[in-house]
């Protein structure tokens, strides 16, 4: 965890009084090309319908652990208020921008915004202080389109700003969802293959259920009840603790812990988890390659396995249609049905875009859709949400190429 | 590190409770009195016997920063407290020896009502899908061992909690309604139970204790290695002398036979050299009594067995130690 001192303080909240002088001033960036390289960018954005959004340095910090989790605690830069309340410098726009999106009037309609500064996150090498842009889309009930969106005018800002020739890697959170549902396992099972991809587990590590005590200490228990009325045996487990004078404790509810207690006996059941579906997620999740080429795999592996997954492949046909339309050459696209982002709030089409000429690269542009965030933040009902950020400071670290100067 | 080559060695150690009282007697078993200049107010001392070294009397969390800034040379503080504060507290601190009290145990203690959770394994999976029920809020969990509890989160791949920081009663967070479990720190459990609270079985995070503890950040002139080099000289003859026994016989056949077999069954140490009749070794305390009874078997009439105040020696491992780390950093 970073403190920072007052005079840290004083000094960001300078910089929040005149942002877009520090971000001209390129002083995370260095050099005044960077400054006009990033107006170009954001003038880009702009251009293409996405109102820009000026935001506080200075956050509540809350929000970020919340929804980011524990794991963003170290790279905040945090400080707090003589009452005690935390701030963090804000360490990215998505969650700045979709706070100010549901506290205007537009709140549940559709709005676009795109933003350009400097976020603070820290960094064992290089500046902890960078530049970052991004665009956001709210309320578009078109998910395709919106994707598609997204992801070229992105693309289209970061060219424009230098780099050039970007290769994309795509997933879909909300086509494997798609499966798994159509798969109808339990939800326990659900979770364990959703984290466990999103954690690249191996398949062995997934399907292999973790010794949990739950089953060892009351094995006899579960065998008894394991098969038996599952409505019933819920009741039987939330009678027993409601004996013991357990309604809800400490946030969970007695018929959380039946719940849960009973799907123990499913992970444990001997092949709990038929090797047929087994094999048709290994099959879904080695697709690889051109998206068109992937779309008629997880078709042939569709039908196969007589499993519905027909709308959740439509959009994806008509997100590869729009972007197409957008002028996207799909094959600087490489589909992979395993790829996931390391922000778990992604719910469906996901992708991050880098330099093929210096692989294991971090991405300089990378997004998705966010569904679930502006719920999460608050909002009433569902509002898609679907997103791109630009690192600036990325998009210039290409080693040049002899005879092709730099733009 | 430029030091004056006279500047003080400084020893932090905590200023109330039974901890000072511990490490106070910890320091009169080394023969080393700590005098508190002018009465119990006052927060520095010295050593009587080392009036040159510099006691500081502080709180248990200060003693960590003291050392962590390099104002404080050693430091007796707990395991817990160091790993908690210094993320990276072996590049900056040497623990050169565990003393033996301020036990206790750092662990992850859910409602006992949880009757589906045994494990860590258990908890990253109800985690999960208590964010999933709740429309994305995470798992509370109260703690003052932010960090700890995060490594230790991260490394059993519990990702969906959120930490309330709880400076005090952490025990009583769940009840309250405050959070879902803690991370707290435990001696003998009654408090959890007390409260309604279960260790999970792999949910120990650090099994913590006193620790005589060294900043490698502070200055560390001449004069202060010097001390700490006869300060730990003591401690070491002590120690050493606290857990083994002086062992003597007369065993009229093949002294120095016998002499060798006692080092391999009984980690006996010929420290005075294996000349004469008489066999005279040290040996682990606890061993005394076997060895003396084999040493009969032998043929010996008799074998006294006696305690001893110091053994100094060339050789000073907390020394060797502390000086290997200072060395290596130049």
């Amino acid at each position: 965890m970073l403190r920072i001192g007052a005079s840290a303080l004083i000094e960001a909240g300078g910089m929040e009084a005149s942002v877009s002088g520090a971000v001209e001033s390129g002083t995370a960036n260095g050099g005044s090309g960077n400054a006009q390289r990033n107006a170009a960018l954001i003038a880009h954005l702009v251009a293409a319908g996405y109102l820009r959004h000026e935001c506080a340095i200075l956050q509540p910090a809350a929000t970020f652990l919340e929804l980011a989790g524990e794991e963003l605690r170290d790279r905040l830069f945090l400080t707090s208020d003589p009452s005690g309340a935390e701030f963090c410098l804000r360490p990215e726009f998505t969650i700045p921008v979709c706070r100010a999106y549901l506290a205007s009037p537009q709140a549940g309609k559709p709005a676009d915004f795109s933003y350009l500064g400097p976020v603070f996150r820290y960094r064992a090498q290089g500046v902890s202080e960078f530049v970052q842009a991004g665009i956001e889309s709210f309320g578009r009930a078109d998910r395709a389109g919106a994707d598609a969106d997204i992801m070229t005018i992105a693309l289209e800002a970061a060219e424009l700003a230098g780099a050039t020739n970007l290769v994309v890697k795509a997933g879909d959170a909300g086509l494997f969802s798609a499966l798994l549902n159509a798969l109808a396992l339990d939800p326990v099972w659900v979770r364990r293959i959703k984290r466990g991809v999103a954690r690249h587990q191996t398949l062995d590590q997934i399907f292999t259920p973790p010794a949990n005590g739950a089953s060892a200490e009351h094995s006899g228990l579960l065998a008894a009840i394991q098969g038996a009325d599952k409505q019933g045996a819920r009741k039987l487990v939330e009678d027993l603790l409601s004996i013991a004078g357990i309604s809800s404790v400490s946030g969970r509810s007695a018929g959380e812990i039946a719940e849960r207690y009973l799907e123990q006996s499913t992970l444990q059941a001997n092949g709990g988890f038929s090797v047929e579906k087994r094999s048709v997620i290994e099959a879904y999740l080695a697709i690889e390659g051109h998206p068109d080429d992937a779309s008629a795999s997880a078709r042939a592996l569709a039908d196969d396995a007589k499993l519905d997954m027909s709308a959740a492949l439509d959009d994806f046909d008509a997100r590869l249609g729009f972007a197409a339309a957008r002028g996207f050459d799909l094959s600087r696209m490489n589909f992979q049905a395993r790829f996931a982002r390391n922000l778990d709030y992604y719910t469906g089409f996901v992708f991050e875009a880098a330099d093929p000429a210096n692989p294991g690269a971090a991405p300089v542009v990378a997004g998705g859709r966010y569904d679930g965030m502006l719920n999460a933040l608050g909002a009433t009902g569902a509002i898609p949400a679907v997103g791109a950020a630009i690192w600036c400071d990325r998009l210039d670290t290409r080693p040049a190429v002899q005879g092709e100067p730099r733009p | 590190m430029s030091a004056p080559a006279n500047s003080k060695l400084v020893i932090a150690i905590p200023s109330k409770g039974r901890l000072q009282e511990n490490t106070s007697r910890f320091f009169a078993r080394a023969g080393l009195d700590v005098v508190q200049g002018r009465g119990a107010r006052d927060y520095r001392g010295f050593l009587k016997q080392m009036p040159e070294v510099e006691i500081a009397f502080l709180s248990a969390s200060d003693i960590v920063a003291q050392l962590a800034s390099g104002n404080v040379h050693l430091g007796v503080t707990g395991e817990d407290l160091v790993r908690e504060t210094v993320a990276d507290a072996d590049d900056r601190f040497e623990l050169l020896t565990p003393l033996g009290f301020g036990n206790a145990n750092v662990v992850v203690a859910v409602p006992k009502a949880w009757i589906d959770v045994r494990n860590m394994s258990d908890l990253e999976d109800v985690a999960a899908a208590f964010r999933a029920r709740r429309n994305g809020q995470r798992m509370r969990v109260a703690t003052k061992y932010i960090n700890l509890t995060r490594r230790f989160f991260a490394a059993n791949g519990v990702g969906d909690y959120r930490i309330v920081e709880s400076l005090g009663a952490t025990e009583g967070a769940p009840a309250a309604g405050q959070a879902e479990l803690i991370v707290d720190i435990t001696t003998t459990g009654a408090t959890l139970e007390a409260n309604a609270l279960k260790v999970l079985d792999d949910g120990v995070m650090l099994r913590s204790e006193a620790n005589l503890v060294a900043s490698l950040t502070a200055p560390w002139s001449e004069k202060a290695r010097a001390d700490a080099r006869a300060l730990l000289t003591r401690i070491s003859a002590e120690e050493d002398a606290r857990t083994s026994r002086e062992v003597r016989a007369y065993v009229p056949n093949k002294p120095r036979r016998t002499i060798r077999e006692a080092e391999e069954r009984f980690g006996a140490r010929a420290i005075y050299g294996m000349d004469g009749d008489i066999i005279r070794v040290v040996c682990p305390a606890g061993k005394a009594a076997d060895l003396a009874g084999w040493l009969i078997e032998r043929g010996a009439q008799h074998v006294s067995v006696s305690a001893l105040d110091y053994i100094f020696s060339a050789g000073n491992p907390l020394y060797d130690k502390l000086a290997k780390r200072l060395d290596a950093q130049g």
